[in-house]
Order: structure tokens, then C-alpha cells, then sequence
């Protein structure tokens, strides 16, 4: 992790997830993966994929998807895909992207279908932008804490600790040790950024925000006669398909085990990158987008803050649907191991995982949506080995934080500014 | 679900506390065919967990090379665990599991890449003669067994080299009777074919074969018990530098999480309480949420961190989530130990360095991967267990990129340890399967 070179104070803003995909020209893909082997052992982040630069830039991936036979038959052409976690605005990141990723976007779009001949910035940008495609649901760890502010409280955090450790008598009142640290930190210029609270995302977009939630809230109780009079039916049809759809348990192939395995542990959380095919049929098609609309409001308005549903090491994650919804592609940025990960699925968030990813062919059987699936150990372990797919390029801003430490750093940022009783004193000194 | 005890091996259900000499023997097969009709022979003798012996007790186990030598096909073979049959010491594994750099498996005295290893003959006896006297029937030279390496262990006592007592919060299997504290695990997490924590039979590989099995991990621990006591020492000098005997143990718990009689300092914060000394009824949340007593990154707490973690610490969800996560240890130590009072006075004999001493690491599981590898990897090694900086295990962690640090939580600030050492070195280690008492049997019939 680089740390931040820019000591004025992270501006608010909130988070936007980024996708911009093109297929492959014929013929190019082992070129294609050559030059992705190449921007991944350079690490990302250097000169080759120059996002240290881009201090919006949270998480970032490059990943091709195979070419393809859908369940109907079609074939589906190799594509590319960019995907990253930004600070709004976006604009702001496909100009920077574009002038200073060239080279990188040069040596992976420039081997896909409709890349300008002779690129500068703007033609890359423009590039960007009309190959960009909507993530229909999204979360965020928390939202309105940008990339810089996170670099930037590790940073104090760090100081604070160097500060502790040297200080040789302390005062035994927690208020008056506070009062030293503080008095340490605006002693500091490069930490003077500190001395406030972080800046939250501007107000028109925060006020929108609101006005959404009022508008769900509203919509949902102006259709829940509706809602109450379509579910039974919809229960119904939804038992029939569970009891229908078959959901054979498939063990992954060893190899591709192994080969997930040995990319695990780049940094302390880890890129996750599955794909799979929505079951065929207009049932299914409803139900995905319910779920994933389900699924995006919540995380917008309800797990908005470091805790989602009792699993707090998940930085981001994304649903992206694909190839007019026949697939779906679900990312995300997670701490710790993929061991770890399916097994925080199982037990804290099964419910949510069994209404998304149910709608998947060959996910374990689950019952009225929510129910089973996930929590068949091991044949769900297995069904996600086998939709995981390599993430190729991978970038993380600041990638020796878990979640629970980016958290940790910025209650130690906030608890420097006003007053405390001795007891949040005590509480506050128990986060360093 | 009734345990089929007499089919199950006798490592699954005791230890041998009354037999104090073991040996386990790392093997190799050389001859397949001399092998089976050895193994026709000895099967009759493996202990089952039904037996209560008294003077000896064999136990057997296979790693996947073993049984392809006895003519198990690679279908079957490729139906166990996928850690079972990449192995420890496959290359993806060392980093997760922190075999690296003193600990890399290329290192390692046996069970490194390449190295012979089919089975595992663990022998109890009551004493060393009667141990001799075992493994001398037991192994003849027309067993087509070759003994690759004989790892010895130190007369049997309840602490490790350091001078902690060991052992206390051993899982109880829930259908083997009422526990002796509240919270037992059921058999699937440790015998293949019965239900487990999630409610689910446990995978048994290659049809009947893996039923009534265990995944056995071994691991052989090199202790640097001088390294140890020398950190606390220097770590804890009064300004004058003089040793203060006191505080050095008591770091040395801290970063334990129990004191040298055992007595967990969640329950016993001020100093070693002897009559706690096997206290396993506790949690952390309630009293001790911030590990102002037991250190969020001590040793036993993030072995077996009970009702402390997420979703909802203090909670029976919580309770239920860390118990799909525990081990069966059923290892011993080896190496001349260390008397108590040696180890707590002041002054570091100078001969202690001169031997190796440690544990020989065992546990049984029916899942490696969300068991052991899960409590080594997420648990042990990670740097950033439970919300902690560059903190792995002060114990046996690995390393991490901005050095390993240990902290002290204490009012009105904590005490911080940076630069901690490697106390603990692997000096060899593979997975194996414990089969069931039938299946030594098939396995010994097996066409060549």
C-alpha cells in the first residue's frame, strides 16, 4: 500500500462501480491473455496498470470471459472485462483512466473489437465510455468512505501507534491520554487533515438518496395488496421450479482447484470472480430481477455501514448481468480465504446468497427461494469452485487492511474530534 | 446416529493417557504385495474404538500414495478431500498454512516434496519396553514396510515444552454421552459418514471405504522454548535491568492466553489460579469482549476464539459457527522436557538450545479444509485475525510483510510488542486417512 501523497482531506463522495466490456477480435485471445500474464506479474498498481495514480480507484480487475455455449445453444464470443470501485464522480475516473492507463489499456482493449486504430486520451475515453454497461446491484463496505480517506487513516493510525509505543508516562486518565494524542496529532502537518471529521458525500446526492428510500418505502406500501395477492401463486410457481430444476452435484475439476488456490493470498483480501448461466425461462428471469433489485436496495439503504447481515469482511461486491440476462457475473473484494469466504456465505448471509444465486443452473436445491441451497456444505462449496473463474488483473488500493481494520482506522480519525466521557475515552483507546 | 465403535480406529475417541510411551512411525511401502498380506495380518490388531487397552494400542493411517500402492484405483482415490490428496506441503499450500522460510516443507526432515511417505503407524504403549516389544511384533521384515522415520515422544505429561498445560479444550463428541461441558461437537466433524454441524452426513470417499474414517493431520512442531522465555525476559526488564520474574510470565501467559497450570486467564485475569487449571466452561464476549484478560491474539483464543466472533458475539450463533471449526488433538510431545520450575526461574540454562524439542502436532477432522486449514490459515496465521494489525500468532504465526507484532490490551493504553521472533519451526508433516477397521481389512484385499 502507497501511502497517500495528497495530506489535504479526501473529498466526499460516494461509491460507483464500473464495468466496460468488449468482445475479443478473432484470434486474439492468447495475445490478450499474454499481455494480462504480463500487467499482473509487473503487479498492478505500477507503471503497467498505473493505478497508485488514480486515487479514486478502490478495487480494480481486468478478466477475460471465455467464449461460450449458452444452455439454449448460442454461442457467446470471448469478451474483456473491466471492473472497478471507484469515488464518484465517474467521469473524472474514465478521463484519468484514459490518459493514464494508455499503455494498459493499449496492450488488453487494443485486442478487442472496435479499439481505436491510432488512441489518444480522448478516443480511449470515449472508447471507455460506450462500452460501459450498468451493475444491477451493487454493495459497498461503507458507503461515502472514499479510497483516499481510507489510505489516508491508515496512515494516522500507524502514527498514532509510533506515537504510543514511544511515550514513555502517560497519564492513567483515558480523557488526558486522548488529549495527548490529539495534542501529537495536530502537531503533525501532514496529518492535519485529521483534526476533522470526514467529509461525506455532497448533500443534493445524499438528499436523493433519501428521497429513494422514501420513494421504495412508499411504492412497496401502495403495492402490497398486489404484493400480498401475487405471492402465493408466485410461491407456488417458485416450489414447482425448485422441485423441477435439476441441480446434480458436480465436483470441480482438481486442477482448477489448485490453480484458484495458488492465486489466493495476493494481498489481505482476495479478487472473487464467478459466472453462471440464469436458468432458461421466464420464471427465473422475473426472479433475478427481483432478487437483484431486493439485493441492490438493501445494500443501498439498510447494510450501508461495515456490516453486512453479521459478515464484515466484504469490501465490495457487485452483480453484473451479462449477454442480455442470460448470465450473470458476480464479483467481489473479500478478506481473508475463499475457504473462509463460502464458509461465511453458509452461515451468516445463506438466505441472500440462495435468493441470488438459485437462480443459477446447477445451484444445490434450495427451498421457497431462501431455504437449503447454500447450506449444503459441500455441494455448494463445489457448485462455486466450479462458476470461479481467475481473475487475471487485480489491483487493491490499499491491500494490508481488512475491512475490520479500515473500519477500526476511521473510528480512531473520528474520535479525535469533540469532547469524550472518560468511558468513550476508554473505548476509543481500545481501538489502537 | 449410533458411532460404530467397533469399526473406528481408537485414536477417534482416546488419546492413551494410560499409555505413556508412543512412537509414530512414518513408513514406506516397498512392497505392495508383502504389504497387504502384512496389513491381512495386523488388522486384526489395530485398537478400535471399543477397546480399552492396557498394555499396547496400534492405530494406522495412509496417505494417498499408500493406497494407490495397495491398488486403490484413481477414481476412488480422487473422491477424497482435494487436501488430502494434493497433500500438505503442495506448493499452493505453503503459504495459507505458513510453511515458509525456516518452516518450508524443502526444509522439512520427512514429508518433504518427494519424500516416501504411505503410512503411518502410530504404537502406545505403557512403557518403553512394552513399545519396544510392539513394534518389534508388528513390524517384521516381511512386512514390505520400510520405516522411513521413527518419531519418538517424551513420556507422557499434560503441558507442552514451553510449560504450558495442554490439551484442556478438547471437543467432546456429542454421541459418545453426556459432556463434561456444555457445548460437544457432533461425530461428523471428526468420522466420516455420520452428521456434523451443518446437520449433513459427512462426505465418505470411495463408496464404503472412507465410511467410519478420519482426515489425519500430522505436523512435527520444533520449539524454541529458550527463544521463548528469552523474549518474555528481555521484553519485560525492569528499567534497572534486572529480570522481573512476574512480569515475564505473565507476558508469557498473555501471549499463551492461559497460565502455566492451564487456568484460562479469561477467568483467572490476575494471576495463575492452579484450581482453574482445567476451566473450559467460558466464554470471551461477556466478560472479556475488548481481551483486556485474554488477548484477542493470544494463542488459545484464536485457536478456539468459543463465543467471541462474528455474526453475533456472546451468542449461541456464534457458539455454532466456531464450533464448525474444531479440532480433535490427539498429538504428544517429544524431546527432553523442561522442569516447571527451570522454566520460571530467572536464567536461561545455556543447554537448552542443543536439543530439539517440540510437538508432535495430531488432530483429527472430517473436513481439512474448514478445520484445520481454516483454524491455521484464518485463525493462526492471519495478521489480521479478529480485527488485528500485522498480528498472526505469537506463537507460530508466520511472519507478515510489516513484522509481527503482539498487543497487550490494557488501561488506559495497551502494551505492544513489535519484532516477535518465531517460536515454532515445522519440521515435517503430511495429511493421511485413518481408515475404519473394515476398510484396512478391504484394503488389505485389494487386487494387485
Amino acid at each position: 500500500m502507497v501511502p497517500p501523497r495528497d495530506p489535504r482531506p479526501a473529498r466526499g463522495a460516494h461509491q460507483l462501480a464500473v464495468a466496460v466490456r468488449a468482445p475479443v477480435q478473432t484470434g486474439r485471445l492468447p495475445a490478450l491473455r499474454a499481455a494480462l500474464a504480463a500487467i499482473d506479474a509487473a503487479r498492478p498498481g505500477t507503471a503497467t496498470f498505473p493505478f497508485a495514480d488514480l486515487d479514486e480507484v478502490h478495487f480494480a480487475r481486468l478478466l477475460v470471459l471465455d467464449d461460450d455455449t449458452d444452455p439454449d445453444g448460442r454461442p457467446i464470443p470471448a469478451s474483456l472485462l473491466y471492473l472497478s470501485e471507484i469515488d464518484a464522480p465517474l467521469a473524472r475516473h474514465l478521463e484519468r483512466l484514459a490518459d493514464r492507463g494508455g499503455a494498459a489499456l493499449d496492450a488488453t482493449f487494443g485486442l478487442c473489437e472496435g479499439y481505436p486504430p491510432a488512441p489518444d486520451a480522448e478516443a480511449r475515453r470515449r472508447y471507455l465510455d460506450a462500452r460501459r454497461l450498468p451493475s444491477q446491484a451493487t454493495y459497498v463496505n461503507t458507503i461515502g468512505r472514499t479510497a483516499l480517506q481510507i489510505r489516508q487513516e491508515a496512515q494516522l493510525r500507524e502514527a498514532i501507534e509510533g506515537f504510543l509505543d514511544a511515550a514513555d508516562d502517560l497519564p492513567a486518565d483515558p480523557v488526558a491520554v486522548r488529549t495527548e494524542v490529539q495534542r501529537f496529532v495536530r502537531s503533525r502537518p501532514d496529518l492535519a487533515w485529521a483534526t476533522r471529521r470526514a467529509r461525506r458525500p455532497p448533500l443534493p446526492w445524499r438528499a436523493r438518496e433519501q428521497l429513494h428510500l422514501l420513494a421504495v418505502v412508499v411504492g412497496l406500501t401502495l403495492l402490497s395488496p398486489l404484493i400480498l395477492v401475487v405471492l402465493p401463486v408466485y410461491a407456488l410457481l417458485l416450489r414447482l421450479h425448485e422441485i423441477r430444476e435439476p441441480a446434480p452435484h458436480l465436483r470441480p475439476d482438481p486442477e482448477h482447484v489448485r490453480a484458484l488456490a495458488a492465486r489466493e493470498d495476493r494481498a489481505a483480501h482476495s479478487p472473487f470472480s464467478a459466472i453462471g448461466y440464469v436458468k432458461p425461462g421466464p420464471f427465473r428471469r422475473v426472479t433475478v430481477r427481483l432478487v437483484l433489485w431486493l439485493l441492490h436496495t438493501a445494500s443501498r439503504h439498510v447494510f450501508t455501514r461495515a456490516n453486512l447481515s453479521g459478515i464484515k469482511t466484504i469490501h465490495f461486491a457487485r452483480w453484473l448481468v451479462l449477454d442480455d440476462w442470460r448470465r450473470v457475473i458476480f464479483t467481489s473484494n473479500y478478506d481473508g480465504s475463499l475457504e473462509s469466504y463460502m464458509n461465511d456465505f453458509i452461515d451468516k448471509v445463506w438466505y441472500g446468497l440462495n435468493a441470488s444465486f438459485s437462480n443459477g443452473v446447477g445451484f444445490p436445491k434450495t427451498r421457497f427461494l431462501l431455504f437449503a441451497g447454500s447450506r449444503q456444505e459441500q455441494q455448494f462449496k463445489d457448485y462455486l469452485r466450479r462458476r470461479t473463474i481467475d481473475t487475471q488483473v487485480w489491483y487493491s488500493a490499499y491491500d494490508r487492511l481488512s475491512a475490520l481494520n479500515v473500519e477500526n482506522n476511521a473510528l480512531v480519525r473520528s474520535g479525535l474530534c469533540g469532547s469524550m466521557s472518560r468511558t468513550d475515552a476508554r473505548t476509543w483507546l481500545a481501538r489502537l | 446416529m449410533t458411532l460404530e465403535l467397533a469399526d473406528i480406529q481408537g485414536l477417534v475417541v482416546r488419546g492413551y493417557g494410560k499409555l505413556a510411551a508412543a512412537r509414530y512411525l512414518v513408513a514406506e511401502l516397498t512392497d505392495a504385495q508383502l504389504a497387504k498380506r502384512w496389513l491381512e495380518r495386523v488388522a486384526g490388531q489395530v485398537d478400535s474404538a471399543q477397546g480399552r487397552p492396557e498394555a499396547r494400542a496400534v492405530n494406522l493411517a495412509f496417505t494417498p500414495s499408500g493406497l494407490a500402492k495397495l491398488g486403490l484405483g484413481a477414481g476412488a482415490l480422487s473422491s477424497f478431500a482435494e487436501e488430502f490428496v494434493s497433500g500438505m506441503a503442495a506448493p499452493f499450500r505453503h503459504a495459507p498454512l505458513g510453511d515458509v522460510e525456516e518452516s518450508a516443507p524443502e526444509r522439512w526432515e520427512w514429508g518433504a516434496p518427494g519424500d516416501p511417505v504411505d503410512l503411518l503407524v502410530l504404537l502406545f504403549a505403557r512403557d518403553e519396553d512394552e513399545l519396544r516389544a510392539a513394534e518389534a511384533d508388528l513390524l517384521g521384515p516381511d512386512a514390505g514396510v520400510r520405516v522411513v522415520r521413527a518419531l519418538d515422544t517424551s513420556p507422557l505429561e499434560d503441558r507442552e515444552h514451553f510449560g504450558f498445560r495442554d490439551g484442556v479444550a478438547q471437543p467432546w463428541i456429542e454421541e459418545l454421552g453426556p459432556a463434561p461441558f456444555p457445548d460437544s461437537i457432533k461425530a461428523g466433524e471428526f468420522v466420516l459418514g455420520y452428521p456434523n454441524e451443518y446437520g449433513l452426513l459427512t462426505d465418505v470417499p470411495a463408496g464404503e471405504l472412507g465410511r467410519n474414517g478420519s482426515y489425519l493431520v500430522f505436523r512435527q512442531l520444533s520449539q524454541d522454548v529458550q527463544g521463548f522465555w528469552a523474549f518474555c525476559e528481555e521484553a519485560t526488564l525492569r528499567p534497572d535491568g534486572a529480570v522481573d520474574e512476574a512480569a515475564r510470565t505473565r507476558l508469557a501467559a498473555k501471549l499463551v492466553g492461559r497460565w502455566p497450570s492451564g487456568a484460562p486467564l479469561a477467568l483467572a485475569p490476575d494471576g495463575d489460579r492452579p484450581e482453574l487449571a482445567t476451566a473450559n466452561d467460558f466464554g470471551y464476549h461477556a466478560e472479556d469482549a475488548a481481551g483486556l484478560r485474554c488477548p484477542v491474539g493470544s494463542h488459545v483464543r484464536r485457536s478456539n476464539p468459543r463465543d467471541s466472533l462474528d455474526p453475533d458475539p456472546g451468542s449461541r450463533r456464534s457458539i455454532a459457527v466456531n464450533k464448525r471449526h474444531r479440532l480433535l488433538r490427539r498429538g504428544r510431545t517429544y524431546g527432553p522436557l523442561l522442569a516447571r520450575d527451570e522454566l520460571l526461574s530467572a536464567g536461561a540454562p545455556g543447554e537448552w538450545r542443543d536439543e530439539d524439542r517440540g510437538l508432535h502436532f495430531i488432530c483429527l477432522v472430517g473436513n481439512i479444509a474448514r478445520q484445520f486449514e481454516f483454524v491455521q490459515r484464518t485463525w493462526i496465521n492471519s495478521p489480521r485475525f479478529a480485527g488485528l494489525y500485522d498480528a498472526p500468532d505469537p506463537l507460530m504465526g508466520p511472519e507478515p510483510p510489516g513484522g509481527r507484532t503482539f498487543t497487550v490490551p490494557a488501561l488506559p493504553v495497551r502494551e505492544r510488542y513489535t519484532g516477535l521472533p518465531r517460536f515454532v519451526t515445522v519440521r515435517g508433516g503430511a495429511y493421511f486417512f485413518l481408515p475404519g477397521i473394515r476398510a484396512l481389512r478391504y484394503l488389505a484385499s485389494l487386487a494387485d
